[in-house]
């Protein structure tokens, strides 16, 4: 690989706590490196760009093994690039799920053949993600993955959600928990509240998810160990983990775009694009959430990239598939409503899109430290344009988004020094 | 104002305006069901697919008569929401009406906004004959047909509606046409079932029945669902009958000249006692005659404005 | 502009129209007292009738049963229009069998309006005959339908329209004006 200098940006690194205008080197093997180590560089200018550590998304759908008609690896990672992802965390829902060596093992043999950004598997919590008995965590961890997850469901029974933690924590692997009382939100298809009372549809009440973060903040503080709360949803939810951090109990949480964009007076024309679970909440829970985003209560954007086909989609709300994608607007729609809104700075929204989520996985020093691996993300704070789905990589269109105006766009993304987008 | 409208999906949608005017259309189509002739050509050659993914009696033999009276060709489907779902899409089937050269779908659903999702994939007009607990606006129109047929105005009445609001689409599309005319709203019933989430739209909500009867000029009496009581929202239909149900003592908190309403099927004694369904302030079986009116007028305009 | 109202005829003529239709009318239903009615077609077939009646009452001291007719719901451009304008009171408060019926209408222009009418009047009953009077006749009808009663003839362009407006209409200046008014 030639060397190269990425000149004149600023840059911003938020692991070094650096934010300067300068120049950084990518050296032949495609790590980081001094510009002045590097012997014949080529130059590439990036004035007027922020260059940024790869962003990393712990929570991507790739569908595949299972539903390639919505999302391959190829697509997906494709997709992860242009959004300027440069690792993902690839849920275990597949079909089959990723319980298994074996599935950890296709995942990593799709991986070499057809990614183009760095897929860090995770595993399942529980067999097939049941909730029935806990998955061979030990095995998983020698096959590669970095996480644990039943994602899509949740745990119901607490004696055993101890014993995985317990287990897990011995084998070095945090937890990713969805949170969901699955009693409480059985038949739900949106967000209980006025809107779902005007609406008529069955209510998922915030109570459903706030007693499963009451619960793992128990289990996290007794066994002092790492419990990720995904897509944390309600105000509730934000006020639990903001005392539990503070008392130094090991909880993290992660916001998606979506919960912090929109609410569920969205779904007033029962468009499916609306229909995500956790579903979007009232605009006090969203408010909430950026108050939680502002003051580090939660340190992780995610996305939860949940790709479905158009035909899945096109069916009535009841009975439509939750999720949306959000690998190629995570990033703008970040900048827009939290950095353009003045919410949070630029380096505070890249920490939480690089440094947050490598700590919960527990990859330490992601920086663009000299001799570190060359992924890294340009972007053009300037650029202001509509999202347009038909431009995606992505396999799917299940987007809410489409038609939006956002600012700041991802123009360059590297896995390794390899150059994976441009726009 | 003119009707320009191809679809009627719900009452959340309409202006007041536009639903007096359904109501004003309406009282000239009661005339044609008291003629010699109860018929008019409005709707001659056009199609009808009376579509039902929910069983139904009543709605739908007041649809299939209305389009009689405007001499318009029926076809009647019913299907399971279940058996769709495992086949079919609902999009599919709806297009397939389509392309049969139809010219109107009614359709009943159980999904909230099965409607409103196909009248945005077809160019045929689309009439809502129930969508889950949403929405139900031929019901609510000849709810309100009668009162104001009674009361000569809608504004500044006192309305009770008593149930299990929360999964009532009859309750959701009367609360939005009577608060469109300027209707005070009061909903009652077992907590479990009566959101106070209402009250954000100006509706009063209210768990003693004595206290929601106080002074109305219309009370709406909802059927309940037996069903409910296993689900856990009420201990016993006696129980119910006890606390939230219209019997001859209830009656002195409401106006002398109150009307007593309900959408039917009447369970006799548990909503209401039969006495009172048949007494002085019942208008019970105005109501359905008005269902008549109402739908036609609801054809006619839907059917009748330029796709 | 090509759409200001050119005027054809003031209210001095437009009232001594509606006297002679009234007058002639008078003739046919004196013989029969008791049988005759007068049905005003929506909209400006209303007004007219209501004044032939006040003519007939006060010049004849007889006055005929009086009805109002909507046709909307036996039009024949069924979906070709964008929007609906309300349907108006139809009022038939006799029985129409074996009457003598006067159907009175502003303008015969096409005569579908006429059609319809006869169709929606003979839902009602049988009457034993049925004659129409308008106060103008354009000329050219499309169907083969004539009237009775002709209180003056206009012949305008197909594009046109003759409007009726009598001193209660809101538009005010009672008179018969011509009005460019391509046909949507």
């Amino acid at each position: 690989m030639n060397e190269y200098i990425l000149k004149n940006a600023r840059i911003i690194d938020p692991g070094r706590n650096i934010d300067c205008k300068g120049d950084i080197g990518v050296d032949a093997e495609g790590r980081f490196a001094e510009p002045a180590a590097l012997k014949a560089p080529k130059s590439v200018d990036l004035s007027g760009k922020v260059l940024s550590p790869g962003f990393i998304d712990i929570h991507v759908h790739l569908r595949h093994p299972g539903n390639t008609l919505a999302e391959t690896i190829a697509t997906g990672t494709a997709a992860a690039a242009a959004g300027g992802f440069t690792s993902i965390v690839a849920m275990p829902n597949t079909k089959p799920a990723a319980d298994t060596v074996g599935a950890i093992e296709l995942l990593h043999r799709l991986t070499a053949r057809e990614a183009v950004v760095r897929v860090l598997p995770c595993g399942c919590m529980t067999v097939g993600s049941a909730g029935e008995e806990m998955a061979p965590i030990g095995s998983l961890k020698s096959a590669g993955v970095v996480a644990l997850s039943d994602d899509g469901k949740c745990v119901q029974d607490h004696a055993l959600m101890r014993h995985i933690v317990e287990y897990a924590k011995a084998f070095g692997l945090p937890i990713l928990d969805h949170c969901e009382e699955a009693k409480l939100s059985e038949g739900g298809v949106m967000h209980e509240g006025k809107w779902s009372v005007l609406l008529g549809m069955n209510g998922i009440p915030a109570a459903a998810e706030e007693i499963i973060i009451a619960r793992n903040i128990i289990f996290a503080r007794k066994i002092n160990w790492k419990i990720h709360m995904q897509h944390v949803s309600t105000k509730g939810s934000v006020r639990m983990l903001r005392a539990a951090r503070a008392e130094g109990v090991p909880v993290t949480g992660e916001a998606t775009p979506h919960h912090l964009t929109l609410t569920d007076e969205c779904i007033k024309k029962f468009d499916t694009n609306y229909k995500m679970n956790p579903p979007l909440r009232s605009e006090e829970d969203r408010l909430a959430l950026i108050e939680g985003v502002s003051d580090d209560t939660i340190t992780v954007i995610a996305t939860d990239h949940a790709p479905h086909t158009r035909t899945a989609k096109m069916v009535e709300f009841d009975y439509a598939p939750c999720g949306i994608i959000g690998l190629e607007t995570a990033f703008p729609l970040c900048f827009t409503e939290l950095v353009k809104k003045e919410v949070i700075s630029l380096p505070r929204l890249i920490k939480k899109m690089t440094v947050g989520p490598a700590e919960v996985i527990g990859i330490d020093n992601y920086s663009m430290a000299p001799g570190n691996a060359a992924d890294f993300t340009v972007i053009d704070p300037e650029a202001e344009y509509v999202i347009d789905k038909e431009t995606f990589k992505s396999k799917s269109r299940n987007t809410p988004f489409d038609g939006r105006k956002v600012s700041g766009r991802v123009v360059m993304t590297a896995v390794g020094g390899k150059i994976v987008h441009q726009a | 104002m003119q009707w320009t409208r191809k679809d009627l999906l719900s009452l959340y949608d309409l202006s007041g305006d536009e639903i007096t005017y359904i109501l004003d259309t309406a009282e000239e189509f009661k005339k044609v069901s008291e003629r010699r002739v109860k018929k008019v050509p409005a709707l001659r050659g056009k199609t009808v697919v009376n579509f039902f993914v929910e069983p139904s009696t009543r709605t739908r033999v007041s649809f299939e008569l209305a389009e009689q009276r405007l001499s318009a060709d029926i076809v009647n489907m019913q299907a399971q929401a279940s058996s769709l779902l495992k086949g079919e899409t609902l999009l599919d089937t709806v297009k397939n009406i389509e392309a049969l050269q139809v010219d109107l779908v009614v359709m009943r659903h159980s999904a909230p906004g099965a409607q409103a999702f196909i009248a945005r994939n077809l160019s045929c007009g689309v009439v809502n004959a129930g969508d889950g607990a949403h929405s139900h606006p031929t019901q609510a129109l000849m709810d309100i047909f009668t009162i104001r047929e009674k009361k000569g105005r809608i504004a500044g009445l006192n309305v009770t509606i008593v149930g299990d609001i929360i999964h009532s689409r009859v309750a959701r599309s009367n609360i939005w046409g009577l608060l469109k005319l300027g209707a005070n709203v009061t909903v009652a019933g077992p907590a479990t079932m009566v959101p106070r989430e209402f009250e954000s739209i100006g509706v009063r909500t209210c768990t003693n029945l004595a206290e929601a009867l106080e002074g109305a000029d219309v009370v709406n009496m909802l059927r309940i669902q037996r069903e409910r009581q296993t689900a856990g929202f009420f201990p016993s239909t006696g129980e119910y009958a006890k606390f939230f149900g219209l019997n001859h003592d209830r009656m002195k908190y409401l106006k002398p000249d109150a009307l007593v309403m309900h959408p039917g099927p009447i369970n006799r004694d548990i909503e209401l006692t039969g006495d009172i369904a048949d007494g002085p302030n019942s208008v019970i079986l105005e109501q359905v005659t008005n269902g008549l009116a109402i739908r036609m007028a609801v054809l006619y305009l839907v059917g009748c404005v330029k796709k | 502009m090509d759409n200001i109202p050119e005027l054809l005829c003031d209210e001095r003529e437009m009232n001594a129209a509606v006297e002679r239709l009234a007058e002639d009318i008078g003739k046919v239903l004196a013989p029969h007292p008791g049988d005759g009615a007068l049905v005003g077609i929506h909209q400006q077939g209303v007004p007219l009738a209501e004044r032939i009646n006040a003519v007939l009452k006060e010049k004849s001291g007889f006055e005929p049963d009086f009805g109002t007719l909507d046709i909307s719901m036996y039009r024949d451009d069924i979906g070709n229009r964008s929007r609906l304008p309300l349907i108006r009171e139809t009022r038939i408060p006799f029985d129409v069998n074996d009457k003598l019926i006067i159907l009175v209408d502003d303008v015969l222009s096409s005569g579908r309006t006429i059609r319809a009418a006869l169709d929606a009047l003979t839902d009602y009953g049988r009457p034993r005959l049925i004659r129409l009077a308008v106060l103008v006749d354009r000329g050219e009808p499309e169907f083969p339908i004539r009237a009775d009663f002709i209180g003056m003839k206009f012949a305008v362009p197909p594009d046109h329209k003759i409007q009726v407006r009598f001193e209660t209409d809101p538009d005010g200046s009672p008179g018969i004006y011509d009005i460019k008014w391509p046909k949507r």
